[in-house]
């Protein structure tokens, strides 16, 4: 991330105040659209405004629509919304049917889209079944009550068996036998 | 927040405090063994940017094991800052002076030298010997593994253990034992 975004706010996904749930209130408040009448790259804004315009602003009567003639200047889109956020868009060489997507972009988002950087591409509001990881999860029983330093807890545990502890296992198993007399035998040999 | 999610919390987040016995242990290797108790690597929710280190007691540092010839070839450099302030010491000499020195370096060097870097250092409580502090010792919930196994020495086996060792031999009857 280059130095640009310094100020760039961070955050995850959001309706602001459960926005949708038994209620919906369009975010957008106020709308701009800037153009020229007589130049070439606001061809499509202007046929925007011939032909959708006005039915866009009959069927969200919750949204202020100014327009704004300009000589000679670039096409431009501002959304204005409920959260201060204020969203530039440059429209220029677009067709209408560019415009109409674009102004149902700023329509339909809860703030400016662009001047929010995701923290995560990923967002859950039950992050898990189990429960979110404490340290004493899946620790051995027996760690319970145990006092440290303790020698036992300090060993490896992939330590491979030494030659010692193989000699007296051995030992051990001929004692089980009980076997004396192999032991006898052996001796007179 | 609710209660319970408030305890979720605090459980989570909770610093646990690790022992690890320095007898015999290559302090280097030891060292990336304790940092990521220290840095908190070792938990699922480790991330650069939340505190979530442990607290680690290293115990009987004195008693630690370099590799090799280390001892007499690694030196520590320290310069006080004033012309001619250079000081080489050798890592025996070290170690008679501070014997938790090496192993407080060793932990230091194996690190990133970052602003971080001096307040995981804090949560890192060194010992010479193994007596603890009774404070210190009750926080203790965990002994962290060391890597290398601490072999018994024969004068400290006690002298029933050695009597009934299995022999693997008998002595002939002629053989003189000097």
């Amino acid at each position: 991330m280059s130095n640009s975004h310094l100020f760039l706010k961070s955050g995850f996904p959001r309706a602001p105040l459960q926005n949708g749930l038994g209620r919906y209130v369009c975010q957008l408040q106020r709308i701009t659209l800037k153009f020229c009448k007589n130049n070439g790259s606001s061809k499509g804004m202007r046929d925007f405004i011939e032909n959708h315009l006005v039915d866009f602003a009959k069927e969200n009567p919750g949204i202020v629509v100014y327009v704004k003639p300009r000589r000679h200047r670039t096409p431009v889109l501002v959304g204005e919304y409920l959260n201060g956020d204020r969203e530039w868009l440059s429209c220029r060489n677009s067709t209408q049917e560019e415009i109409t997507k674009w102004v149902d972009l700023l329509r339909t988002q809860n703030g400016s889209s662009s001047s929010l950087r995701l923290r995560k591409m990923w967002h859950t509001d039950v992050p898990s079944i189990q429960g979110p990881w404490t340290p004493f999860l899946l620790r051995s029983p027996e760690a319970h009550g145990q006092e440290y330093p303790s020698v036992e807890a300090s060993k490896p545990l992939d330590a491979p068996q030494t030659a010692t502890e193989k000699l007296i296992e051995l030992f051990r198993q001929q004692k089980q036998l009980g076997d004396e007399d192999v032991l006898s035998q052996k001796r007179a040999e | 927040m609710s209660i319970a999610k408030r305890v979720q919390q605090w459980a989570t987040f909770a610093r646990t405090w690790h022992i690890y016995d320095c007898t015999w242990q290559n302090p280097f290797e030891s060292a990336a063994l304790v940092k990521t108790h220290l840095m908190g690597l070792h938990k699922p929710i480790y991330h650069p940017m939340n505190d979530c280190g442990d607290h680690v007691v290293l115990i009987n540092t004195k008693e630690i094991a370099l590799p090799g010839d280390e001892w007499i070839k690694r030196v520590y450099f320290h310069h006080t800052g004033y012309p001619g302030g250079a000081s080489w010491t050798l890592a025996w000499q070290l170690h008679e002076k501070d014997p938790t020195m090496v192993m407080k370096k060793a932990v230091y060097n194996s690190m990133h030298g970052n602003l971080q870097r001096r307040h995981t250092m804090q949560r890192l409580h060194l010992f010479s010997g193994d007596s603890v502090p009774d404070e210190i010792l009750q926080n203790v919930t965990n002994q962290i593994r060391t890597p290398r196994t601490v072999p018994q020495r024969l004068d400290h086996i006690d002298k029933e253990t050695l009597e009934n060792f299995p022999t693997i031999m008998d002595y002939p009857k002629d053989y003189i034992l000097r």
